[in-house]
């Protein structure tokens, strides 16, 4: 059974009187163990389909399951992760990182003992008592990471969670979310505008079109090597034309910039 | 466990010392050169205003004069009233404050947990706020007698409109995306409220305070205006209807100092409550 499974999905939203299709029709599955990537063009509506499956908008027509179940409401083993760190500020990195533990009422020193572990396995040794606002944008997002695995999910959503962050700070917590979500055989859906970042990370990658969105490809992502280190990925042969190929699977449903040149 | 520093293992930096004292150094005497301005411009203002009504025995009696001001205040400070009217007039803003704050934040706040119920009361609030409070005082001296309850009640009636509209405000303003955070944590309505909702609105809150000291403070002396025996307010309408100018001057000191004192009162209160805004 597939963690999760997407058949037919469309949604549209009234902008004033017209009716704006922003998915078409999509299906896809992510299966267990399997980080998957989704990219497309800007405005293409990755994140609406990001809400849409994690249950915080709902669909307007087709069917998602998790693990074979209709989805009702926001599903338990699921954990999410935006651009924005969304760190609470008047909490501690620590704190931050317990917040989902004391939701779900995890007795207290077990779970201060797994967040202190997960900040350690994150390089954040020694920031557990530093406020958001004295850390730099790569450590917030670290703990933002932190906070997403230490609740244990089974699968993650991950919208963009990279995109702010300066090229090394991003290839270093790459490396991090993939070997510890590798280890843990975790599945990840992740939506990004950064081909490399979708090539290097995913087992598979789904290339989206412009609005009402379909899926114009899907590639099976074959690199050798260790896939828990982003810099290895780039030096495979393979690298290249897959960023190739995709890059021109979007410059194909791209809209022109400039309506008058065409 | 072993700290061996993983890859990417972040370390904190920090300046020399040296260069920490000298930029220590230097902010102080900017800050020092700053009180030294606040402290000339006062001195120069007070000489102004001496110099001006020295030689005049009618100015003298109509704008007092600093000297005039300072001697009532040392003879108000002798007779003990000085501290009887500030303590008077300090207690019932502080309690007005209080019950105004706490009612009108919890009221504020708790319209988060129904949009229905606050649009339906919307309106309402909206009323109660554009009735000036100085209206209502012949009513709250029949209900609360001319003793200290009255001006408590003026206080409270001053502060809770404003105080449950800041809390409001600052209670919708919580980011939709922490909200939706907190749904794919699990959470549910009531912890979202409690560890999202109450501290995002506790910068607004504090905006509100900071405001409501003064608003309490006008409430507490229009109720010593209307029908008091002690108290800044009283102190203030009894000199005023004796055309003892300076002597108004010299209760109005007082009445500034209590507000500068309560202003400080909370920002001590912020600054214990909200520990990471003032985190290096």
């Amino acid at each position: 059974m597939p963690p999760l499974s997407v058949r037919n999905v469309s949604k549209s939203y009234e902008v004033g009187d017209e009716m704006m299709h922003v998915i078409g029709d999509l299906s896809l599955s992510l299966g267990q163990a399997e980080i998957v990537s989704i990219v497309g063009p800007s405005g293409c509506g990755k994140s609406t389909l990001l809400n849409v499956v994690s249950g915080i908008i709902p669909p307007g027509s087709g069917e998602i399951r998790w693990y074979g179940e209709p989805l009702s409401g926001v599903p338990a083993r699921a954990g999410y992760m935006l651009q924005k760190d969304l760190l609470l500020p008047w909490r501690t990195a620590i704190q931050n990182v317990l917040l989902g533990l004391e939701i779900q009422g995890v007795q207290a020193d077990a779970a201060r003992d797994r967040a202190e572990i997960m900040l350690d396995r994150l390089g954040l040794y020694g920031f557990a008592a530093s406020y958001p606002s004295t850390l730099s944008g790569g450590m917030r997002q670290r703990v933002a990471l932190a906070r997403t695995l230490v609740t244990d999910p089974e699968v993650m959503l991950l919208d963009e969670p990279f995109a702010a962050l300066d090229f090394q700070s991003k290839l270093l917590i790459e490396n991090d979310t993939a070997t510890l979500v590798r280890a843990e055989k975790r599945s990840v859906l992740l939506i990004t505008h950064d081909v490399e970042e979708a090539v290097s990370m995913s087992d598979r990658v789904i290339v989206l079109s412009q609005r009402p969105t379909r899926i114009l490809r899907v590639y099976e992502i074959d690199i050798p090597g260790d896939r828990t280190d982003m810099m290895e990925a780039r030096q495979s042969p393979h690298f290249t034309q897959y960023v190739r190929s995709i890059w021109n699977d979007l410059q194909s449903t791209a809209r022109p910039v400039i309506k008058g040149l065409q | 466990m072993t700290d061996v520093p993983s890859e990417g293992q972040l370390e904190r930096s920090s300046l020399p010392r040296d260069a920490r004292r000298a930029r220590l150094r230097g902010r102080i005497l900017a800050r020092a050169a700053v009180f030294a301005s606040q402290v000339g411009l006062l001195a120069g203002l007070l000489w102004l205003w001496e110099s001006a009504t020295a030689n005049d025995r009618q100015t003298a009696f109509l704008f007092g004069s600093p000297s005039a001001i300072f001697g009532f205040l040392v003879q108000m400070w002798r007779d003990g009233s000085l501290f009887r009217d500030t303590y008077v007039t300090g207690v019932e803003t502080l309690l007005g404050f209080l019950l105004g704050n706490v009612i009108g934040t919890s009221i504020g706040l708790s319209l988060w947990y129904s949009q229905s119920v606050a649009r339906v009361v919307q309106p309402f609030i909206i009323a109660l706020g554009s009735i000036p409070i100085i209206a209502l005082a012949p009513i709250m001296i029949i209900w609360f007698g001319t003793g200290l309850m009255s001006k408590v009640a003026m206080a409270t009636l001053s502060v809770v409109v404003v105080a449950l509209v800041t809390s409001y405000k600052g209670a919708l303003s919580v980011d939709p995306d922490k909200i939706s955070l907190f749904r794919t944590l699990g959470a549910t309505k009531r912890q979202i409220f409690q560890r999202l909702v109450i501290p995002s609105a506790l910068t607004d809150i504090f905006a509100g305070l900071r405001l409501t000291v003064g608003f309490a403070l006008i409430g507490a002396i229009i109720g010593e205006f209307m029908s008091s025996s002690e108290g800044l307010g009283h102190a203030i309408f009894k000199a005023g209807s004796l055309y003892n100018i300076p002597k108004v001057f010299a209760a109005l000191v007082a009445t500034i100092a209590l507000a500068l004192f309560l202003t400080w009162l909370v920002g001590q209160l912020e600054r214990l409550l909200t520990p990471w805004r003032n985190a290096p």
